[in-house]
């Protein structure tokens, strides 16, 4: 019976790392993804980090995450023989993924109308870095081209001088979240599509720009300019603004940063300075003066409220008394590097991570496989990514019918 | 035709970590009806940047209306709003009728919020055995720190992701300069409600799902992890430098103006060939510290500044569209003016939609990225319009889908429900 979200959902994925992290998705809620890499492995097999730090197409741990629980397959698309059998995997698919270069299915006779002929039934998601059109269509978009492009870069940073200039450029926030950003809006127009062809039978095609995706995903700086003429100010670890205002990440004992609401939503001031109280580091902010709420408010005190909670930060390591501050429903947490999440009982009782086996190198490895919590339809925990080619046999004989000697054939003149 | 026609939303979420799942889904189709109540309103409704009026010069610093909201305008379109008071237990009454005649409800209050109110999954699939509840709540339902806080930062500095931005050590992490986690929340919000309608289209079920904020960051961050456990490493922040793709140069260089840059990042050889000739063959790039990608890499801290004593003088602009001509990949890093006012490419795409609120205007509100072929899909959604000021379509929602008895209606109005 029904297993997963997309239980009868195939998806064809064609591309590089533009594309992975959408497959990945589908892959993760059910669907039965197979990526056509060219033979000899796809470009993303190239990305690190590797196992044991040793570069190889089938030990790239991006690969590895951003393709579990995939199938894999090779075929050089291009080559006669090859487009002929990309034609009979897209028949036998719902969903089309691609990332491929501008115009290549175009180039071999497979154009939207070709397509819909092939297959009246398929979602055809087609992610370009600019668009099949427009002033910007053959630029080269990589990861920190794009964050640069769509925004995001230029609220990214580090705190103005003084003076208000910054001494520092713009950061990118790392890592690969041009893809993220693309695949999560990639998947949601694939969901609707395939929720419209539930009921009509039939399929559509989306053009994902990833310029126009990672554009959309700031936050208030186009608002503000839109009504305000105001642009926003980069500041270090918190919100760029038109103005700049009071830090929110400070420094423990241990060298270790937190996080800590700097403004308190009305009514949390009093929460904050009675939790400082505390744990013994409330300040001055016990004296008579600050019973009366008048004087709860202005941007010097803003200020000094803001030193008060840094000191108490810097008193304690970074992992001590959140969990206190939370307790009183305080918005205070650590500053963890992303593994630091494994053994936290929080993510384990959700079941965040799953245990994969990867039975090439006899290690069983923990990935962040669920990014919500459904009982009735878990995210998948696997299998580990294809080997490259790993399931040639399976889908070329098995589910589309060639003969052992025709894969042979294909194999012996490097089409698959 | 929109993909969602005929797929109606009751929506209690707010801000934009919740907010803007429906906004997608409204685009898409859907018929969204956002439950809103006086008291305790979404502050972004009144909070800056106000909306002018469209077309008026008016003062506008002050706000004064819960229906000028900048953000909440951006936040909200294609949406309908209706007000109801939860706290009353005819407002509850009123909110089961809704339920029957809805798909989807979903929510971010705080976890416990619904329970409280005596509407948890079993009520709710009591009055509609088909529904679908998605909850989209900071750290999640189940575990222990259902109670805890969360909004963007809290969200990107727990889960690691602000720890992976910024210069390395000793430079504190820089993270993300907005609620990056608000936008992703609000994807893994619309994915879980489209999954589940999905589902639903092909088995009858309804479901509960689970979701949180932090979560989908987790899973962004996963190869870090997978670093950790087989490498022993931890991440360690390296600016705008490729960590995982060797490239260089890979950065962002100063060009002419006050805080103008421009990003390049070359990878291949034939790139690096690109930007050399460009450059006009320098006699620095012949040295053999820059001759192959990993020398390059070796030697990136020169290199950077070589790279940027070139485009120090340069308009930006410029030297973006020369570079990538050239074959070079490079980009202006752009502010949101720049994006409004002057990309061709965004203009060409139209991601900005002139969108009407009833007291505001027109005005240009961020279309979704995604353009389909045959299907309409676009932010102003089945009813074409921006953000719905408060309780704007109660004649709609008691109206024509409750077909509730005028007297009825007066009588809850009076008692504070409607």
């Amino acid at each position: 019976m029904a297993n997963g979200f997309l239980f009868d959902v195939r998806v064809i994925e064609l591309g590089d790392e533009r594309v992975d992290f959408c497959g990945k998705l589908f892959a993760g809620a059910g669907a039965d993804v197979i990526k056509v890499e060219p033979p000899g492995g796809g470009p993303s097999r190239s990305i690190g980090p590797f196992y044991k730090d040793t570069p190889h197409p089938d030990r790239s741990l991006f690969f590895w995450h951003y393709n579990l629980a995939k199938r894999g397959v090779t075929l050089d698309i291009g080559a006669p023989q090859g487009s002929d059998v990309l034609r009979k995997l897209i028949g036998n698919a719902t969903v089309l993924l691609d990332s491929t270069p501008l115009d290549t299915l175009e180039n071999l006779g497979l154009d939207w109308a070709a397509l819909q002929k092939l297959n009246p039934g398929l979602v055809y998601v087609r992610i370009t870095s600019f668009g099949r059109s427009g002033p910007w269509r053959d630029f080269k978009g990589t990861d920190l081209v794009h964050l640069a492009l769509g925004g995001e870069m230029m609220l990214c940073g580090y705190d103005p001088k003084p003076d208000g200039i910054h001494d520092t450029p713009p950061i990118a926030p790392q890592v690969w979240h041009a893809w993220h950003i693309t695949g999560n809006q990639a998947f949601i127009a694939a969901l609707g599509a395939l929720i419209a062809r539930a009921d009509s039978g039939v399929g559509d095609m989306i053009d994902m720009p990833v310029h126009h995706a990672v554009s959309v995903c700031t936050e208030v700086d186009v608002p503000y300019w839109i009504y305000a003429k105001q642009a926003c100010v980069r500041q270090t670890g918190r919100h760029a603004f038109p103005i700049v205002g009071p830090p929110s990440q400070h420094k423990g004992k241990d060298g270790r940063y937190s996080n800590v609401v700097a403004n308190p939503f009305p009514g949390g001031r009093e929460t904050m300075i009675a939790f400082l109280k505390e744990i013994g580091q409330a300040s001055d902010l016990n004296d008579d003066k600050y019973k009366d709420p008048a004087n709860l408010v202005g941007i010097d005190f803003v200020r000094h409220f803001g030193q008060v909670q840094a000191n108490a930060v810097a008193a304690f390591g970074y992992e001590d008394v959140w969990r206190k501050a939370q307790d009183r429903g305080i918005p205070w947490v650590p500053v963890r590097h992303p593994d630091e999440n494994l053994n936290d009982e929080q993510w384990q009782i959700r079941g965040t991570f799953g245990d994969v086996h990867h039975p090439e190198v006899g290690e069983t490895l923990r990935y962040g496989i669920a990014p919500t919590r459904a009982e009735e339809c878990p995210w998948r925990m696997g299998p580990r990514a294809p080997l490259v080619g790993e399931h040639n046999e399976a889908v070329f004989c098995d589910e589309l019918g060639l003969t052992r000697e025709e894969l042979r054939r294909l194999k012996d003149s490097h089409v698959i | 035709m929109r993909p969602l026609e005929g797929v109606r939303i009751l929506d209690l979420t707010w801000l934009l970590a919740g907010a803007g799942g429906p906004r997608l889904l409204a685009a898409l189709g859907a018929e969204v009806i956002r439950l809103e109540w006086r008291d305790r309103l979404d502050f972004l409704r009144y909070s800056p940047p106000v909306v002018p009026i469209e077309g008026s010069t008016e003062e506008r610093r002050e706000i004064k209306s819960v229906n000028r909201g900048g953000l909440f305008n951006d936040n909200n379109p294609g949406k309908r709003s209706f007000s109801l008071n939860m706290a009353h237990p005819k407002g509850r009454e009123v909110f089961k009728r809704l339920l029957k005649v809805s798909d989807v409800i979903v929510e971010s209050f705080r976890a416990d919020a619904m329970t409280k109110w005596g509407l948890g999954y079993d009520v709710l699939r009591s009055v509609n055995p088909e529904i679908i509840y998605v909850q989209q709540s900071g750290w999640g339902h189940k575990g222990p720190y259902w109670k805890y806080a969360s909004y963007g930062p809290i969200a990107q500095a727990i889960s690691g992701l602000t720890d992976q931005s910024g210069l390395p050590e000793p430079s504190p992490p820089a993270g993300w300069g907005y609620s990056y986690m608000d936008w992703s929340g609000a994807y893994y919000t619309a994915i879980s409600m489209l999954l589940a309608i999905y589902y639903k289209k092909r088995t009858g079920k309804g479901q509960y799902i689970d979701g949180s904020q932090i979560e989908p960051a987790i899973f962004m961050t996963g190869a870090a992890i997978l670093d950790y456990l087989v490498n022993g490493r931890h991440w360690e922040r390296t600016g705008n430098r490729a960590p995982y793709k060797p490239a260089a140069p890979h950065g962002a260089y100063p060009c002419e103006g006050v805080d103008r840059w421009i990003a390049i990042a070359v990878g291949a050889d034939d790139e690096w060939r690109a930007l050399v000739a460009e450059m006009g063959n320098p006699a620095w790039t012949r040295d053999p510290k820059f001759a192959s990608l990993a020398t390059r890499i070796i030697n990136q801290d020169e290199l950077d500044a070589r790279v940027g004593e070139w485009t120090r003088m340069q308009d930006a602009f410029a030297l973006q569209d020369r570079l990538q001509k050239a074959g070079v990949p490079a980009g202006v890093c752009q502010t949101s003016q720049d994006r409004v006012e002057r990309d061709p490419q965004l203009k060409h795409l139209k991601w900005l939609i002139p969108l009407p609120n009833a007291e505001s205007g027109k005005w240009p509100i961020k279309d979704v990225p995604f353009h389909f072929t045959r299907a309409t899909v676009d932010q102003g959604g089945p009813i074409g319009r921006a953000s719905p000021c408060y309780g704007e379509d109660n004649d709609y929602v008691y109206g024509e889908l409750l077909k509730m008895p005028a007297q009825e209606r007066a009588d809850l109005e009076k008692e504070g429900v409607i």
